[in-house]
């Protein structure tokens, strides 16, 4: 394999390392009691519109209904029988800790299209099918970081005019919305991201929407008065499906984009500290309020990030 | 409860607002001194306790559609952080009460934080 390879898997596996069944699981599962009759399982199953039940006996998850099961049940007239008696005891389960390869493994090894998730005592805590798997991948994804090439072109070239998103021209001077972040006083910050506000309410977007941009809006404002140590832009773009923001600036930039998005983590000085800043939780905030956002970065290079908000109101 | 009433309750006296102490009505309240913080957690129409007396406090306020806030811990609330009050039209109140203090007497009232129903 070469280096280049390794070294992309290496930065993959750090992308999903967090990642385990606690999280990708889907909690609140429906379950059902042994006692009752596997006509009843078949009702609940046809209701919830799910191929597999987990049966719970004093909370604890004795076993599995399958459709399988369901159709032996009636080939045998049995279906008004207790589930006790035909359910699936052969159980493989996952543990809440147990990580993506790890529930690859399992899901690969027994072909199952659905596990139960139990925690020590065997008491039953979420359910996980691959569509779930899918769903946390792509919800990891939802923040690219992009170190190849692209960065480059981005941060040196030509690209200044194409969306991080997704890679259309933009005309910046044709922004719907435009603010220009020219001070170095944190007092001061949040200016723009009030005025965008004000801006996306007389346009009708709606209070919630009008909030979530705002919100991680004055985020990104933040990092441009407390970090860049440059001058920065805020541009609004509006889609009639969508929000985007785009906010640059050019200064120091970012050595590792890795460290600076985990929550808790801060460069900020003291005195930013005092005024409420500085938590480390502006870009956790950012990816918190939008529904897709695209930074890059290089030391000495600047920032650029452009975030999305999916409209959720038509407009009036 | 009205914002008139949290007044009494927290000994606080009110820098700007002072028109919608009768009307404006408080249900939710949250502290914190990280605005970050305010930004991720707050509640649109909550009442905010914070040891902060920055302008900032207000535009946080404004952003996230926080209807009131409480300063504790500091001696007054700066001129400029009044003009932010006033300009968008959020109450400015200052209490001399400890923040453990002022957030225990308004949940003895059954004020509710941010998550509960």
């Amino acid at each position: 394999m070469k280096p280049t390879v390794d070294k992309l898997i290496d930065q993959m596996q750090s992308l999903f390392k967090d990642l385990v069944a606690g999280d990708i699981m889907v909690p609140n599962v429906v379950s059902i009691s042994p006692d009752r009759t596997m006509e009843q399982a078949k009702e609940l199953m046809r209701l919830k519109k799910i191929s597999g039940l987990p049966v719970v006996d004093a909370e604890k998850l004795v076993g599995l209904v399958s459709i399988e099961d369901i159709i032996k049940a009636l080939e045998q007239h049995k279906i008004l029988e207790k589930i006790a008696h035909h359910m699936s005891c052969r159980l493989v389960v996952i543990h809440p800790e147990e990580n993506l390869p790890q529930i690859f493994e399992k899901f690969t090894r027994h072909g199952f299209g659905r596990f139960p998730v139990v925690d020590s005592q065997q008491k039953l805590v979420g359910i996980i099918t691959k569509e779930d798997i899918l769903r946390s991948i792509l919800e990891e994804f939802r923040v690219l970081y992009v170190r190849d090439k692209r960065r480059t072109d981005v941060l040196d070239g030509d690209d200044v005019h194409r969306s991080l998103i997704t890679g259309e021209e933009i005309n910046k001077l044709g922004a719907d919305f435009a603010f220009a972040v020219d001070y170095v006083e944190v007092s001061l910050s949040g200016i723009g991201a009030a005025r965008l506000k004000e801006f996306l309410l007389s346009k009708n977007l709606g209070e919630e929407i009008a909030r979530k941009v705002a919100i991680a809006t004055y985020e990104a404002e933040t990092n441009v008065v407390i970090h860049s140590g440059s001058p920065g832009n805020i541009y609004c773009f509006l889609y009639p499906d969508s929000v985007r923001v785009r906010v640059e600036d050019h200064g120091k930039g970012i050595e590792d984009l890795e460290i600076a998005m985990q929550e808790g983590y801060s460069t900020a000085s003291d005195q930013v500290r005092e005024m409420g800043f500085g938590a480390g939780m502006g870009i956790s905030n950012m990816r918190r309020y939008s529904d897709k956002m695209v930074m890059v970065s290089e030391v000495g290079k600047g920032v650029i990030l452009e975030m999305e908000f999916f409209r959720t109101q038509p407009t009036a | 409860m009205n914002l008139g009433k949290v007044v009494e309750i927290l000994e606080a006296k009110v820098f700007s607002g002072e028109e919608k102490l009768g009307d404006l009505e408080i249900e939710r309240v949250g502290a914190a001194d990280m605005m970050s913080d305010v930004l991720a957690f707050a509640k649109p129409g909550m009442l905010l306790i914070t040891g902060l007396n920055t302008p900032q406090v207000v535009r946080t306020a404004s952003i996230v559609g926080i209807a009131a806030v409480v300063v504790v811990r500091k001696k007054t609330i700066p001129d400029e952080t009044v003009q932010a009050g006033k300009m968008f039209g959020i109450p400015l109140l200052h209490s001399p009460l400890a923040m453990y203090t002022a957030c225990g007497r308004l949940y003895r009232e059954s004020l509710k934080d941010i998550n509960s129903f």
